[in-house]
């Protein structure tokens, strides 16, 4: 490291410390201004021994903690970089751990994962319906082809939690780490916008690395660095790939796309079926789109071009609309009466099903899942039925209402119904049981309250009424075992069946 | 023509022929317009003038990009009408403007930039009224002022007067109101259109698809938001696309819409992040890191008024995005819907060209969706979406293989191998497929047979699969090493286990850098009882992958096998340090504490793991927090959930039962085993021989084939016994994976879990013989699952305990009828039935449960017991021997309690 750095870095470290309160957004909006000091930053976290790692890695902190947005996106850019750092030496069980960078990690986690409040914070989203009007549709001009799909799966809106709430975290291990640097790639994604492209370089490269060191690609990209493989999990690597898409978009494109190759042989040899699903997606979807590099500093190569507005699709095409119209017509004949038309029909007909392109024939896609559930419920419900259990169409019926992130609310409904019988049938006996059990009822006492808090003001009964009900379809799977029949069996052929009709 | 129409009625005939673009009949109505008075002959030149550029530029359309031809020998006609009309100057204001703005769009189509902005300088287009103006006239001012645009953007900046920003600026503005303006007309000519058909219903004019934007409408729709990305302004580019998408659709906008819908969700999918997101409805940041740095000063807000603007969607309960995925999403679906509607259907080669657009386009469609949804977790709903690109997916690869990963990623796994399967029939050479399905065969689906067809596949490939090939053998040992686990012959059980292990030898020595290999390899001896051996594998394995789990889970069992139990026991905290909810571990670390600090340091890990569980249960269960406040909301919401969860596809009806991960061989230092006094058995002659255990050295005494009966017996229940090893497997999976990113495989998970460690506590209690806490906790789990067999057993146990021998029966009866192969209560079933001197059934219930697991150690010493009760000393002494060889290699936990997945 040059002195000529280090003495910026010092600079650096000095300055803020006496810096009053009033004068930090000034302050930031001036960091941007100091040219040597990001590639400065850079070596010292590269460089694992620096004697200047631990208070730099202590004013990012104090950085991210001042709540300065400016601030915190200038300790986020580093993270790529730390991420690296920090799974570089764990892979290489290097006994100088970075305990610092390890630090500022956790810190930046625990900073992020709890609101104002100290609450644990939740992400979600709603998940638009086009059954709902919205600024740019309205329910009735998509057409009723949208509309039966989608609508009875997805009626109305609805809010879903894409992460959190997540535990606080004093250090990392084996089981969290992955856990707390997804998070932390999260909270980098949201903020990409703001990050230079010597982040986003650093981000390609730290995809690439994870995800081939010791495998053997990495001679193929010459990389020579550690070469013990180190273990990612699925969501880690869709949210690296998230941010490489970024990258690759806004002038990043050898080493975005690089990052991208690398990630997806990776996701393969693990067989990550989600990271294998975006990182397909993007590649696809920039397929054939000539991706400017960055040719200027800052240049975002988004450019749209004047397009053709009438349809491209010729129109005596049978699409999936002409196709419902005609087989429309067929049903009302008669009313038409013309021979003609009605030959041309049947033609249109002909050359269309035995095409094999004809899903359009069974309504909609979406039945076809509902159809292979039930099938399967069919079997379950049969040999329930002398249990009064629900009957299949019940169940099929709210199976096409499912969700993800399903085991969410299951779990605390179920709680609320088990813990109430939990806490009124164990009575703790005497002795050395006692404390155990009452351990037990005391812990789920407390949760039992503490979820009967949360949901019973709006929907109190609701809630209860669809939790006794669903413990009641537990009892019955329990029953249901009784059978000594395999349904392993059973089952699949009913599914064949109804994939070979449908697709 | 026949009939001549009256004055108004031909004007009304004029301006509907104008409105909807049938320049052809004009002619003929001028002739009858001309007929009736002098004075419209201007008029008459006028629409002449029109008709006959609009024909031209019908003919020769202008291309996207290329320029004006210069004069053209057809279009001095069209000059003629005009200036005539012009020059005479008797029409009416209103027509002489539009007499002008014709004049100027020929001008343009001749090149003749500067003539043009004259002409429009000369109208003014801003005095135009846009209120109460003829249908026609609205689409003129739009085309006015695009081209207007156009001529500015073609002639270079004359005077110097005129900075080149603002002159930018006077650009854009002229686009963007031509834009507006042409939705206007849009939306006007559409609603004539439908009042018409409904007025003359029997012949509808062309119907309004016919209708063409032409070039200057397409130009003045498109080309200002063209310009603010060109220069870096993403933030107006990105309004002006709102600004469109917000105006009421009309029949011709929609393939506008559905472009533009996806150019937007891909700015904001690849060009925006949630900090840099402003709603729809709000304004735009003053300073963006969107727009380019360079060009600093913009004006962010819209610099212009009409007096008429098109129609917006409104209405109360709007939905409007307030973040760039749901924006991207609404967007998305909005465009998949139409490009679903488009999807052409017929196979026929004239159509391929159409296909393959209407492919091309679903699909981009399709995939900024797959990026929407992955960056959210929403597999379940992307695999909906998939589902609904299956249309387009005939002998597509692309479409076939998104789909089945979404649908593996949703965790519907039956379907998704189905799907996989056709994938495989696409591109058969990609190994990767068919491991994705063994994936799904080993795991939640347990379709074994299916899956040693995929592994052979990868296998078959040879060496085309390059790396994957040593993933193949891997793929295909499991495989075989499940099967081994449910064969209930012990014949079939060995040739399992040794093809097993060829295959995990293959595999190692294939990629010996992989430590799955080494420790799958290392499991499969543990398995078959050859420890020193898994030993060294496990080592291997270990230096490959210092903090795996599984490996060091597998190291402390081997240890506790070798009876090194304080060893184990510091290996499972060592693992605990890094891994300190894992169940697991936690049940190892309970049978191992039992053994080396007494059961009091088990029970607080008991109590422990109970803690665990709810901080853990508690916390992971975002239910209520996030959900819409309203009552429906919520109440939908909760259905939903509801829903989903009783119905994952891994499901099938045994997810209801208690795994047992105790039902393999118990450990010989079960406080239950030591406790209880062995029987002392009187002496019967034996009626089989008993069968030997696999790997073990002692040979089964003469006559194998003993009685076809005992070897058909397990069979016919083998299918429950299957059942219960793959819940014991599914529970085991989840156990080790509660952080991991498999989707949660059901609902009944948790509870299986604190079942399981109440059945825990309760053992440890039956070892303090204490039975009075062992039954309360017995009746914990029993409240979770009362029909559970484990519970059952512990039932049994505890009636043992207590002497009550004919309730331990009844018990032990109850739980073999609900698992019939459940081993540890045919072990104590069969030491009860000694005990009231029922020696033969005792024995063939004892030698049912050899064949169901041959390295039950205390099944044979019971079986030995039974059969030097009844006098057969020889028989009995194999036995002895046989359950003393497997004592000495038996675990405190069965070595199957590690999950073998892909």
């Amino acid at each position: 490291m040059l002195a000529m750095d280090q003495g910026v870095v010092e600079e650096w470290l000095s300055e803020f410390k006496t810096l009053p309160d009033s004068a930090v957004s000034n302050y930031a909006a001036s960091l941007k201004d100091k040219g040597a000091l990001v590639p400065a930053l850079y070596k010292v976290i590269r460089e694992n021994y620096s004697d200047l790692l631990e208070p730099v890695c202590h004013q990012l902190f104090e950085f991210y903690r001042s709540g300065e947005p400016r601030l915190q996106r200038f300790t986020l850019q580093f993270l790529p970089e730390l991420l690296w750092s920090l799974l570089s030496v764990s892979a290489a069980r290097d006994p100088h751990t970075s305990g610092c960078i390890e630090a500022l990690l956790l810190g930046i986690y625990n900073l992020e994962i709890a609101d104002k409040d100290g609450q644990s914070k939740i992400l979600s989203f709603t998940v638009p319906s086009l059954s709902k009007p919205s600024v740019y549709h309205e329910p009735s001009t998509i057409g009723s082809m949208a509309l039966t799909e989608g609508a009875l799966a997805n009626h109305g809106l609805s809010r879903v939690v894409y992460s959190g709430p997540h535990l606080q975290r004093e250090t990392f291990t084996a089981q969290n780490r992955f856990e707390v640097l997804t998070f932390l790639l999260l909270c980098y994604n949201a903020a990409l916008s703001y990050m230079t492209s010597s982040s986003l370089q650093s981000l390609c490269q730290l995809s690439s690395r994870v995800c081939i060191c010791g495998y053997p690609r990495q001679q193929l990209r010459r990389y020579k660095g550690i070469s013990t493989r180190m273990t990612v999990t699925s969501e880690f690597l869709v949210q690296l790939i998230t941010g490489i898409h970024y990258a690759l978009c806004n002038g990043e494109v050898e080493l975005g796309s690089k990052a991208l190759d690398d990630v997806l042989y990776r996701a393969q040899l693990e067989l990550f079926p989600e990271a294998l699903l975006v990182g397909n997606a993007i590649k696809s979807s920039l397929h054939g789109q000539a991706l400017k590099s960055n040719t200027k500093q800052g240049a975002r190569s988004i450019q749209v071009e004047i397009t053709p507005t009438s349809s491209r699709i010729s129109r005596n095409a049978v699409t999936s609309l002409s196709i419902r119209g005609h087989r429309w017509k067929r049903h009302d004949a008669v009313d038409l009466g013309s021979p003609d038309e009605l030959m041309e029909i049947s033609e249109v007909d002909e050359g269309v099903w035995p095409g094999g392109a004809g899903p359009d024939m069974t309504p909609p896609t979406i039945t076809i899942s509902n159809s292979v559930t039930t099938a399967s419920l069919g079997a379950k419900a049969m040999k329930k039925c002398r249990l009064g259990g629900r009957t299949s169409k019940d169940k099929d019926k709210e199976a096409s209402l499912s969700i993800t992130g399903r085991a969410a609310s299951e779990n605390t409904e179920l709680s609320i119904k088990r813990l109430t019988l939990t806490s009124s049938q164990s009575v703790p006996k005497a002795g050395a049981l006692s404390s155990l059990t009452r351990t037990a009822s005391a812990v789920f006492s407390r949760s039992f309250e503490q979820v009967a808090g949360s949901n019973a003001p709006p929907s109190g009964n609701h809630t209860a009424s669809e939790a006794g009900r669903y413990s009641c379809s537990l009892q019955e799977d329990g029953l249901g075992y009784l059978s000594p029949v395999s349904n392993h069996t059973q089952r699949s052929p009913s599914i064949s069946v109804h994939l070979g009709s449908d697709l | 023509m026949t009939a001549r129409k009256s004055g108004s009625r031909l004007e009304t005939e004029i301006e509907r022929c104008r409105s909807e673009g049938q320049w052809d009949k004009i002619p003929e109505l001028v002739r009858q317009l001309s007929a009736k008075l002098i004075s419209n002959d201007d008029l008459g030149e006028l629409l002449l003038g029109e008709c006959k550029l609009q024909t031209y530029l019908k003919e020769n359309p202008i291309k996207q990009g290329a320029s004006p031809r210069g004069p053209r020998p057809k279009l001095v006609e069209v000059r003629k009408h005009l200036t005539a009309a012009l020059d005479r100057g008797n029409l009416k204001a209103d027509y002489l403007q539009e007499a002008s703005l014709l004049m100027a769009k020929l001008c343009y189509v001749e090149g003749e930039y500067r003539d043009a902005l004259d002409h429009y300088s000369r109208v003014n287009l801003d005095d135009l009224q846009l209120v109460g103006a003829p249908v026609y006239r609205l689409s003129m001012i739009a085309e006015a002022y695009a081209t207007k645009g156009l001529c500015l953007e073609k002639v270079p900046a004359a005077s110097p007067s005129l900075s080149n920003k603002n002159r930018d600026q006077e650009i854009i503005t002229c686009y963007e109101k031509s834009g507006d303006i042409a939705l206007l007309y849009l939306q006007e000519v559409e609603k004539v259109c439908v009042s018409g058909i409904q007025n003359r219903s029997p012949k509808p004019g062309p119907t309004a698809q016919d209708q063409e934007l032409g070039y200057f409408l397409e130009t003045g729709l498109q080309r200002a938001h063209v310009i603010h990305f060109k220069n870096g302004n993403l933030t107006r580019g990105v309004g002006r696309f709102r600004e469109i998408l917000r105006a009421v659709e009309t029949r011709t906008t929609q393939n506008l819409r559905m472009t533009i819908a996806r150019q937007l969700a891909e700015i904001l999918l690849r060009g925006m992040c949630e900090q840099s997101y402003w709603s729809p409805l709000v304004d735009p940041p003053a300073v963006s890191p969107l727009d380019d740095p360079t060009r600093q000063g913009h004006i962010h807000t819209k610099s212009y008024n009409l007096s008429r603007r098109p129609r917006v969607y409104s209405g109360e309960n709007l939905f409007c995005p307030q973040e760039n995925t749901e924006e991207a999403l609404l967007l998305l679906l909005i465009s998949e819907s139409m490009a679903n509607r488009d999807a052409v259907l017929s196979r026929i080669p004239e159509h391929n060209n159409d296909r393959i657009i209407s492919l091309q386009s679903a699909s981009v469609v399709y995939d900024l969706l797959t990026i929407a949804l992955g960056r959210r977790g929403q597999y379940e709903m992307l695999s909906e979406c998939l589902e609904r690109a299956m249309k387009f997916a005939f002998e597509e690869f692309h479409l076939w293989y998104q789909l089945a990963l979404s649908l593996m990623a949703a965790g519907k796994s039956a379907r998704a191998v189905k799907v996989l399967k056709e994938c495989i029939r696409l591109k058969p050479d990609d190994p990767t497929i068919p491991l994705l399905a063994v994936k799904l065969c080993i795991g939640p689906l347990h379709w074994l047979d299916e899956g040693e067809c995929f592994a052979k596949m990868v296998i078959d490939m040879g060496e085309k699969a390059a790396e994957f090939r040593a993933k193949g053998y891997l793929a295909i040992g499991l495989v075989y090493s499940l099967k081994a686990t449910d064969a209930s012959l012990r014949g079939t059980q060995e040739e399992y286990q040794r093809k097993a292990l060829g295959a995990f030898q293959r595999a190692q020595s294939l990629s010996p850098t992989d430590h799955l290999a080494a420790f799958y390899l290392a499991l499969q001896l543990a398995v078959s009882r050859q420890i020193p051996e898994a030993l060294g594998y496990v080592r291997q394995a270990l230096q490959l992958q210092g903090d795996d789990v599984h490996s060091l889970h597998l190291l402390a069992l081997l240890l506790s096998a070798q009876k090194h139990y304080h060893d184990a026991l510091n290996i499972i905290e060592m693992a605990l340090s890094e891994y300190p909810e894992n169940f697991n571990l936690l049940y190892t670390k309970v049978k191992l504490e039992t053994l080396c600090r007494g059961p009091e340091e088990a029970l607080l890990t008991c109590k422990h793991m109970l803690q665990i569980w709810k901080s853990f249960y508690n916390l992971t269960n975002p239910s209520d927090s996030g959900r819409g406040s309203s009552l429906l909301d919520r109440a939908i919401a909760d259905r939903r959930q509801l829903n989903a969860m009783t119905l994952p596809d891994f499901s099938d009806p045994e997810t209801g039962s208690l795994p047992s991960p105790l039902s393999s061989p118990s450990s010989p230092s079960s406080p239950v085993f030591i406790l209880l006094p062995a029987p002392v058995p009187p002496p019967k002659p034996p009626s089989f021989h008993p069968p030997a255990p696999s790997h073990v050295k002692a040979p089964p005494p003469g006559r194998p084939e003993s009685n076809p009966r005992t070897l058909l017996s397990p069979g016919s229940v083998h299918a429950t016994s299957i059942a219960a090893s793959r819940v014991e497997q599914a529970l085991s999976e989840v156990a080790s994976s509660l952080q991991s990113s498999a989707p949660k495989q059901g609902p009944l998970h948790p509870w299986m879990t604190l079942a399981q460690i109440w059945l825990h506590a309760a053992e440890v209690y039956i070892g303090m013989s204490k039975p009075a806490e062992a039954t309360a906790c017995t009746q914990e789990a029993a409240n979770l699952f009362p029909t559970s067999h484990n519970v059952l057993y512990m039932k049994g146990q505890v009636a043992e305990l207590r002497g009550n021998i004919d309730e331990a029966k009844r018990w032990y009866e109850e739980a073999l009828s609900i698992n019939p192969t459940h081993v540890k209560t045919m072990q104590r079933l069969g030491l009860i039935l000694h005990q009231l001197q029922r020696y033969s059934l005792s024995e063939k219930v004892l030698r049912d449960a050899v064949q169901v697991n041959s390295t039950a150690h205390d099944v044979w010493n019971s079986l030995g017991e039974v059969l030097q009760a009844q006098g057969n000393a020889a028989a009995a002494t194999e036995c002895f021997l046989t359950a003393l060889e497997l004592e000495a290699s038996s675990p405190v936990l069965p070595f199957t309690i590690i999950p073998r997945a892909l």
